[in-house]
């Protein structure tokens, strides 16, 4: 896997870049601000791009825009996007093209290695990874939802890991409970939110999350 | 004790009497200005009798409202602000029977007269205590028919005389120090009563500019607070994060290499020191707690005790100003007083703050190699921002060689 890393902070760049070799990763190049990011994409070509939300020169979205622009030039880059806080608007921006190949974290997940580098990993494969706290601030919207009324507490579990990104496996590994268990929960909920059941996870994912934000833009 | 306790009061007497002849000197200048309009109205109601002056009432009326603003800007740049009534009529006929242009019409007759002949008196005053406070020195040295008192009154003749004289000028100087500060405060008074608004002035004009300001103070506030954030989650929080990577990767070293993991955990730690560093430097751009512990005076002193090149600070304010502004004073002189230590090779140093109830100006000043610019990186940018978020001003004066000024004003209270 070949990865490329842009952020701003000098120490936190050269962390990620010494976290993910001491992994045995390849991190081919890292960049400070969105132009050497996109240069770094443009001649390396690798597979996963770290990228940090806020960069030079406004340290607004930066990152983001950048990411988009690299995936525009190379569709089949995975972006894993960093950012200090959540924020919707970004996640559901980064999401517009689809879910495949793409992450939302929280920079501090980073920390939690082994969660982080399946993450990665997921990603890199084609999967989603969205922050938990996204997930979060999607369930926490408190305009009562007789459909999600409808799920029983375990249902919603499966539900919010779903929205991580997470696969059957990793979500019966989670919970503590067997592939099968996890299959039948799914099927349950699909059916009681009224959605199409999908096994891709991305495809999953991206309909997930746009039922949970559609829930809010029909308020 | 008794000689501080005299000393402090010669300090106090020797500002004051400053004070009060600045500003007679200034007044000096308006009441000749205003002694000019008044001729000029003079001639314009001269013609007025004669049909030909209706004409000029507009340009008239303007020069009164130029002179009369002229005024209001120095009253308000020497004390309490004197608030304008807002613009005047237009037509010649409302100028006529506009209230406020009658009160400054007054206004202007009391300070070209009284007020010209205040501020000669209280520039003569000290003149005359110099004068003939030194006449033992340089009497002889003048033709015999010339050797007289400031006054003239006499001619000297012999050393009685001159002692005479000289104890003359000691009085004049008592009254200079004694007078100066009523003088002024008479100068002053017919315009901070006249050029005031008056009683059941529309104020909308007022009620807008207010509007105006608090919006601008909102907007400075905002700025202020989106550097605060900008600092921590850009500054603070990567540390941070830094710190909780570098763990992560050393609890995966562990068992792997325990050496190796030594390193990483030494480099956690010196990124969370940097990351306490950093919101300890956040926390203090916030607000100094020294400020709230010393005021601005005292904390200013803490700067220039703690700043290498010798450094003399003056600060005349009276009261307190906004936590905003004393923040920003003391941060723009906290930056001035690195950037003179690290780059201008200066041997002594100089801030002088002033204040008055709208305005705080700070003047720091060193007598370094110059050169200072602001495109080259330099603390002055940040210094910039921070004025610029409270709507304040920067100038700076740095030529090659030096000296280097930079003038700082901020807006204050209201």
């Amino acid at each position: 896997m070949r990865i490329v890393i842009a952020e701003d902070d000098a120490l936190l760049r050269e962390g990620l870049a010494l976290l993910l070799r001491a992994e045995g990763l390849d991190v081919v190049a890292t960049a400070g601000d969105p132009d050497a990011f996109l240069a770094a994409v443009d001649r390396y070509g690798p597979d996963v791009a770290i990228v940090d939300v806020r960069m030079p020169p406004t340290h607004a979205d930066e990152g983001i825009v950048a990411a988009v622009e690299a995936r525009r030039r190379r569709p089949e880059l995975a972006v894993l996007v960093l950012s200090a806080y959540v924020e919707q608007m970004f996640a559901t921006e980064l999401l517009a093209g689809g879910a495949r190949g793409l992450g939302y974290l929280l920079k501090e997940r980073v920390g939690r290695v082994e969660e982080f580098l399946a993450a990665l990993h997921r990603v890199a494969a084609g999967g989603t990874a969205i922050d938990p706290d996204v997930v979060a601030q999607l369930f926490a919207r408190t305009r009562p939802d007789s459909r999600l009324e409808r799920l029983s507490p375990r249902e919603r579990d499966v539900l919010a890991l779903m929205a991580e990104g997470l696969g059957n496996v990793a979500i019966a590994e989670r919970l503590f409970v067997s592939e099968g268990a996890v299959h039948k929960h799914i099927r349950s909920i699909f059916h009681k939110l009224d959605m199409a059941p999908d096994d891709r996870s991305d495809r999953r994912v991206a309909a997930v999350l746009r039922y949970l934000d559609g829930r809010e833009r029909a308020r | 004790m008794e000689a501080t306790q005299i000393r402090r009061l010669a300090g106090e007497a020797r500002g004051s009497t400053g004070r009060a002849l600045r500003d007679l000197v200034g007044g000096l200048g308006t009441a000749a200005l205003a002694l000019g309009v008044l001729l000029w109205l003079a001639l314009v109601a001269a013609a007025g009798l004669i049909g030909i002056g209706l004409a000029l009432v507009p340009s008239a009326a303007r020069a009164l409202h130029a002179v009369a603003d002229l005024e209001r800007a120095r009253l308000s740049r020497r004390g309490a602000e004197v608030l304008s009534p807002g613009p005047p009529p237009g037509r010649w006929r409302a100028v006529l029977t506009d209230p406020a242009t009658r009160r400054e019409l007054r206004w202007l007759i009391r300070h070209a007269t009284a007020g010209l002949l205040l501020g000669v008196l209280g520039i003569q005053l000290p003149v005359w205590a110099v004068r003939d406070g030194t006449f033992a020195l340089w009497w002889r040295l003048i033709p015999e028919g010339g050797r007289t008192p400031g006054l003239g009154l006499w001619t000297v003749h012999d050393w009685p005389g001159v002692v005479t004289v000289s104890l003359l000028g000691v009085c004049w100087a008592v009254l200079t120090v004694g007078l100066s500060p009523a003088l002024a405060r008479w100068q002053a008074a017919p315009g901070r009563r006249l050029l005031a608004p008056g009683p059941g002035t529309d104020l909308s004009l007022r009620i807008a500019e207010l509007t105006a300001t608090r919006a601008a103070a909102l907007d400075a506030h905002a700025t202020e607070l989106r550097r605060i954030e900008r600092s921590l989650h850009d500054g603070t929080q990567n540390r941070l994060v830094a710190t909780t990577v570098l763990l992560g990767a050393a609890r995966r070293m562990l068992t792997r290499d325990p050496a190796e993991a030594e390193v990483l955990l030494e480099r956690a730690q010196s990124a969370a020191e940097q990351a306490l560093a950093e919101l300890r430097a956040v926390a203090r751009g916030i607000l100094p707690p020294v400020l709230a512990d010393r005021g601005l005076a005292g904390a200013l002193s803490g700067l220039a005790a703690a700043c290498a090149v010798p450094c003399r600070i003056e600060v005349d304010v009276p009261g307190r100003c906004a936590a905003a502004v004393e923040a920003t004073a003391y941060f723009v002189v906290a930056e001035a007083l690195t950037n003179i230590a690290k780059h201008s090779g200066a041997t002594r140093a100089e801030v002088a703050v002033r204040g008055s109830d709208t305005m705080l100006r700070l003047r720091i000043t060193d007598d370094g190699r110059g050169g200072a610019d602001e495109a080259r990186g330099s603390g002055l940018v940040g210094i910039r921002r921070r004025i610029g978020a409270l709507d304040g001003g920067l100038t700076v004066t740095s030529p090659p060689g030096g000296p280097t000024t930079l003038e700082v004003e901020l807006p204050c209270g209201s």
